[in-house]
């Protein structure tokens, strides 16, 4: 699985994309928890964020996500185009 | 008139260099259209009495197109009198005063290309992953849209 940074999370991570391995079938929340194992500091944004998974948007939850090698999943701070 | 010859198009362009109202507005234009109506928003030099030097943006660019491309969509269901929709969004460094977004929306008559682009720009502010820092003297913030229903209520 591909994982994608951006804005303060990119800041927090220190990196903008990397491959991590996650069990295949995962709710976004335990998603979550173990992108925070490998990046501590994006903690403090747990309330802030959601997911972009195949570029759909996916709260933090109880929402199961079967996901593929190679799937794109993006860390969404809060958004501010316009 | 054959009005197939002018089939509804939409523009969607994401670039670092400097955005064209002209460019975006002539996108628009038809013949078989009376009204362009046009947003441009542009970067401020001040927030909360603090002086902003420049802004940056960054975004999730496949997704952004995406997502515009659903407001360009849903635009179509709501006012089908509309022809053409052009979204340019700026990305990197956009100095102050210069335009951030533009988003031009043509229609047979005026009503419905306003509304039509009050609701792009209102949207796309809620939906499209795009990012905005905004530089001050000596430091810098992440800013939030008050559309965003993710980001933290207090603010």
């Amino acid at each position: 699985m591909l994982v994608l940074y951006f804005a303060r999370s990119a800041e927090l991570a220190g990196l903008r994309s990397e491959t991590v391995s996650v069990p295949r079938q995962i709710t976004s929340l335990q998603l979550w928890e173990e992108i925070v194992k490998i990046h501590p500091r994006l903690a403090v944004i747990r309330d802030q964020v959601v997911f972009a998974v195949q570029q759909e948007y996916v709260l933090l939850g109880d929402q199961l996500l079967v996901l593929h090698p190679g799937d794109e999943v993006a860390i969404i701070p809060p958004i501010s185009g316009g | 008139m054959d009005e197939s010859e002018d089939v509804p198009k939409d523009f969607i362009k994401l670039k670092s260099e400097k955005l064209s109202v002209e460019e975006v507005s002539e996108l628009v234009i038809s013949p078989y259209c009376g009204a362009v109506s046009l947003f441009i928003g542009t970067t401020r030099n001040n927030f909360e009495g603090k002086k902003v030097i420049h802004l940056e943006y960054e975004a999730y660019t496949s997704m952004a197109e995406t997502e515009i491309k659903k407001i360009c969509r849903d635009v179509r269901q709501k006012w089908p009198s509309v022809k053409h929709v052009a979204v340019h969004h700026r990305l990197g460094l956009v100095p102050i005063t210069e335009a951030s977004v533009i988003i031009a929306v043509s229609s047979p008559h005026r009503v419905e290309s306003l509304e039509a682009v009050r609701y792009c720009i209102n949207t796309l502010k809620a939906s499209v992953p795009i990012w905005k820092k905004e530089i001050y003297e000596d430091e810098y913030s992440w800013k939030e849209n008050k559309e965003c229903f993710w980001a933290n209520s207090e603010k």
